[in-house]
């Protein structure tokens, strides 16, 4: 990750564990959000898509799953979709 | 040995208030025409929102003094219940005489109000559901079962069937039952978040694609047939039977296999004695939301496709929006209406492609589109589901029916504890702490879970972190009493077991919090991570899906006294023969909300609160306290320890202006004449009190008055000396320190306060007691009283 990704992916870190009560411990970029990692749901993605629409302006309703795979991954989208 | 319950319950007063009318009357005749009661919502700002609709009430209501909306909107549905009935002037005795009301998010306007409006002083009593059923109890004089239940969207249907449990067990006569909820940004902003809000009108059964929220208020006064024929009432018709389950499955959604919303349906058909054939109308719960829809349709279809009959469905959520904890109360009102008057309303909103559509959909079920309809009806079933997993089924019907309802002789014991109080966590270390002579110190104090707790109980992190504090507490407690007790049901089995929930302020920092949130951020930016915890039965529900348990789940929300109530209402389900087991628990988190509302009330003691002498403040505490009660049969089944017997509760009110207490004395004499009284025991016979003080003089002269008056040099023995006032935790926590008492766990010789002369501490040596009353108080006058009996 570039410094610009390092930054958006540690302030993703954060709302995840300010947000959506994930212990810090448990979390890196690379653990897989939902199914078998961190295990998260349906709900939890809606906070995550406002979180991020409310943090970086960047819309992810209708967005595919594979954007929300990890941190590494909604961080790429992040960045991509960045004004 | 079973005894049959036959004590038909019926009803005999109706009132309602919703976007489509004042009264029954217009709201009947409206819902017939197809009347559609949504518009674009006004009293929330809904601008940078994707759905902007709502049923709303747009006429004025009547005024009411140091009153939230939906205590206004309460008041007027059961005012025109008690007029419709003649009951004034007609009750004979007013301990008989109860209220029940469902609320999902009760006085939530006056948290808004309070956050955007300068933080007053007189919002602060309006903000919880606790105070909506006192305030029809002390208009309408009724002293008896005052309480409310909080299981969101299905607490009106609930209502109903609480009071004719209670009517049936012979503890009460008559209540004004019901639930009403006002529209407001807290809801509005939750369901958005969830995108559960549909962008046109909701549409169930239909396009299914979303809700449209609504407000209201349905009532209905319900009575024994013997007190309803003795005063010559105009009876609309029988109460045959209810059935109440839990899904244990997701806070939010229902199971998709629809098991907990049948299990309440074939329950209510069960005991209500009548055949599917019989039931000619569903009032469905019909929300709009695909998960809703999808799972009713196959509830409907599983029970009802080829048993005969000639079956109508309808959802009046198309006309009147999803009234939440209202819902329940307004659709059984519409379903007597449908029943008496031999018309069904319709479901609206279908277009010509809507209906060939449907057809494919409906079966053999008329799911009425568009238009109402004649029909001669026998029996009408009117269902709700809600949040927390939690379903409620009941059936109203012309004639008496063959009501299968029993009562067991069995006695009920104490055999499980669980215990999260700001002295650490758990049974063994409560007693250890007790018994080396330790308490809290200074005025706000707190209980913590973490992950000890969650290892101790294998609750992973997917789990835990989806809980406020307020359901991890519970959740805890719940666990170490199930735990403690040995109940594990069998595969098939769970429906057995289920839980009462007791709590004064319910998940009020979580909802405090969500709308300061939204206030501040818009109601665009409301949190659908934290929504679900807003509703009170959240903390049942995460319980009931940690454990599995699927049986009668309710919470139950009137001041600190719910913690004891609990323990009645639990002792009444297993009694009845609805449940083989049942968690009774009091839970009430205390937090910088908390805090700052209870400060400024001027509630909260400046250094330790001291009890009984005259100060004016109390060391406010939190904590979860959950007991595990059980059958002798159930118990002996699978050898569970018996801490006591449960053997006598009563509850009574005394009406006091909510928020205070003073001058509500008989209230609390009430309620322990009738625990004595269930119990076969007088005041002579109680060795020792468990007691209701908490520091704050009105509160404690109230006890100080009662024990000298009926038990002279009678003990008195309190949790908050210890623990602080953890208000329905606490309450809960003095039957379980009244069962460690006489179980001889907790030392023999006790700190112990005597009010014959002055305001005594005495050792006290409890090796011999036999009887002990446990007591508590809910602000605005509402008591509890539970009696103990060692077990042999």
């Amino acid at each position: 990750m570039n410094e610009k990704e390092l930054q958006v992916a540690e302030k993703i870190k954060g709302m995840l564990v300010d947000n959506l009560r994930i212990p810090e411990e448990e979390l890196d970029y690379e653990i897989a959000l939902f199914g078998d990692g961190i295990g998260l749901d349906s709900v939890d993605s809606l906070e995550i898509i406002s979180c991020i629409d409310s943090e970086f302006g960047v819309a992810m309703t209708g967005v595919g799953k594979e954007h929300f795979y990890n941190i590494t991954a909604l961080t790429k989208y992040v960045v991509e979709h960045m004004e | 040995m079973e005894r049959q319950l036959n004590t038909r319950c019926v009803v005999t007063g109706l009132g309602m208030v919703n976007a489509i009318g004042a009264n029954v009357e217009e709201c009947w005749e409206n819902a017939l025409a197809g009347k559609e009661g949504i518009d674009h919502v006004k009293s929330v700002n809904a601008d940078n929102c994707y759905a902007n609709l709502g049923a709303e009430i747009d006429f004025e209501l009547p005024k009411e003094e140091e009153k939230d909306r939906v205590s206004v909107l309460c008041l007027k549905a059961s005012g025109e219940a008690f007029a419709d009935s003649k009951l004034e002037g007609s009750i004979e005795d007013p301990t008989r005489f109860g209220v029940i009301m469902g609320s999902c998010v009760g006085g939530v306007l006056s948290i808004e109000e309070y956050i955007t409006n300068g933080e007053k002083t007189e919002d602060i009593n309006k903000m919880t559901i606790s105070s909506i059923a006192n305030h029809v109890a002390t208009r309408f004089g009724a002293k008896g079962v005052i309480t409310n239940v909080g299981n969101a969207c299905a607490a009106g249907a609930i209502s109903v069937a609480y009071a004719c449990e209670l009517i049936r067990a012979g503890v009460a006569d008559v209540f004004i039952v019901g639930g009403a909820d006002a529209f407001a940004s807290v809801p509005f902003s939750g369901f958005h978040a969830l995108h559960a809000l549909s962008e046109n009108p909701c549409s169930p059964f239909n396009h299914s694609n979303g809700i449209t929220l609504g407000e209201g208020a349905g009532a209905m006064v319900v009575e024994s047939y013997e007190h309803a024929s003795k005063r010559g009432a105009k009876i609309y018709c029988d109460v045959l039977a209810a059935g109440i389950s839990s899904d244990a499955y997701h806070i939010t959604a229902p199971r998709p296999d629809g098991i907990g919303q049948m299990y309440a349906i074939n329950r209510a058909i069960e005991m209500s004695g009548l055949q599917k054939s019989d039931i000619g109308y569903v009032n469905a719960h019909g929300t709009g939301t695909a998960k809703n829809d999808e799972t009713e349709f196959l509830s409907l279809h599983t029970i009802f496709d080829n048993a005969g009959g000639d079956l109508s469905v309808s959802s009046v959520k198309a006309m009147v929006g999803h009234c939440l904890g209202a819902a329940g109360a307004i659709e059984a009102v519409y379903s007597i209406k449908a029943l008496t008057e031999g018309k069904i309303p319709p479901t609206i909103g279908y277009s010509a492609e809507d209906l060939d559509v449907l057809k494919e959909k409906a079966g053999e079920i008329d799911f009425m589109p568009n238009t109402a309809r004649e029909k001669e009806l026998k029996a009408v079933m009117s269902n709700n589901f809600a949040f927390g997993g939690s379903n409620a089924s009941v059936i109203f019907a012309k004639d008496l029916g063959e009501v299968k309802e029993t009562e067991s002789d069995e006695e009920v014991y104490i055999t499980g504890l669980g215990i999260v109080s700001p002295l650490g966590n758990g049974v063994e270390n409560y007693v250890n702490q007790i018994n080396a002579g330790n308490k809290v110190s200074g005025n706000s104090v707190l209980a913590e879970v973490g992950k000890d707790d969650f290892g101790k109980f294998d609750i992973k992190m997917a789990f835990f972190r989806k809980l406020d504090k307020f359901s991890l507490m519970q959740v805890v407690s719940g666990l170490e009493a199930l735990k403690e007790a040995g109940i594990a049901p069998e595969e098939g089995k769970e429906e057995d077991y289920g839980m009462i929930i007791g709590t004064g302020d319910g998940p009020l920092t979580t909802v405090y919090e969500f709308e300061d949130h939204i206030a501040k951020e818009g109601n665009e930016n409301g949190s659908a991570f934290n929504f679900p915890n807003t509703v009170y039965n959240a903390a049942g529900g995460y319980l009931s899906i940690k454990t599995g348990l699927r049986g009668y789940n309710v919470t139950i929300t009137n001041g600190s006294q719910s913690g004891l109530q609990s323990v009645g209402y639990a002792f009444h389900e297993i009694k009845q023969n609805r449940a083989k087991g049942m968690l009774a628990t009091g839970t009430d988190e205390n937090s910088a909300v908390m805090q700052k509302l209870y400060g400024q009330l001027g509630l909260v003691a400046d250094g330790d609160a001291k009890l009984y002498v005259n100060q004016s403040g109390q060391t406010l505490s939190d904590g979860s306290v959950s007991v595990a009660l059980e059958s002798k049969s159930s118990a002996e089944k699978h050898g569970s320890k018996k801490y006591a017997v449960v053997a006598g509760y009563g509850m009574a009110h005394e009406g006091v202006k909510y928020g205070e207490i003073k001058g509500s004395d008989a209230g609390l004499k009430n309620a322990v004449t009738m625990a004595l009284s269930m119990a076969g025991i007088s005041a002579g016979d109680v060795d020792g009190i468990f007691g209701l003080g908490n520091g704050v003089k009105d509160v404690d002269d109230i006890e100080i008055g009662l024990v000298k008056e009926m038990f002279s040099a009678t003990p008195v023995i309190n949790v908050r000396e210890y623990i602080g006032e953890a208000r329905a935790a606490a309450a809960t926590l003095s039957v379980a320190h009244a069962a460690l008492t006489l179980s001889g766990d907790l030392a023999a010789d006790q700190d112990a306060f005597v009010f014959e002369n002055g305001v005594e501490v005495k050792k006290v040596n409890t090796s011999s007691w036999k009887n002990v009353l446990a007591v508590a108080q809910g602000t605005g006058g509402t008591y509890s009283a539970v009696v103990l009996k060692k077990a042999e």
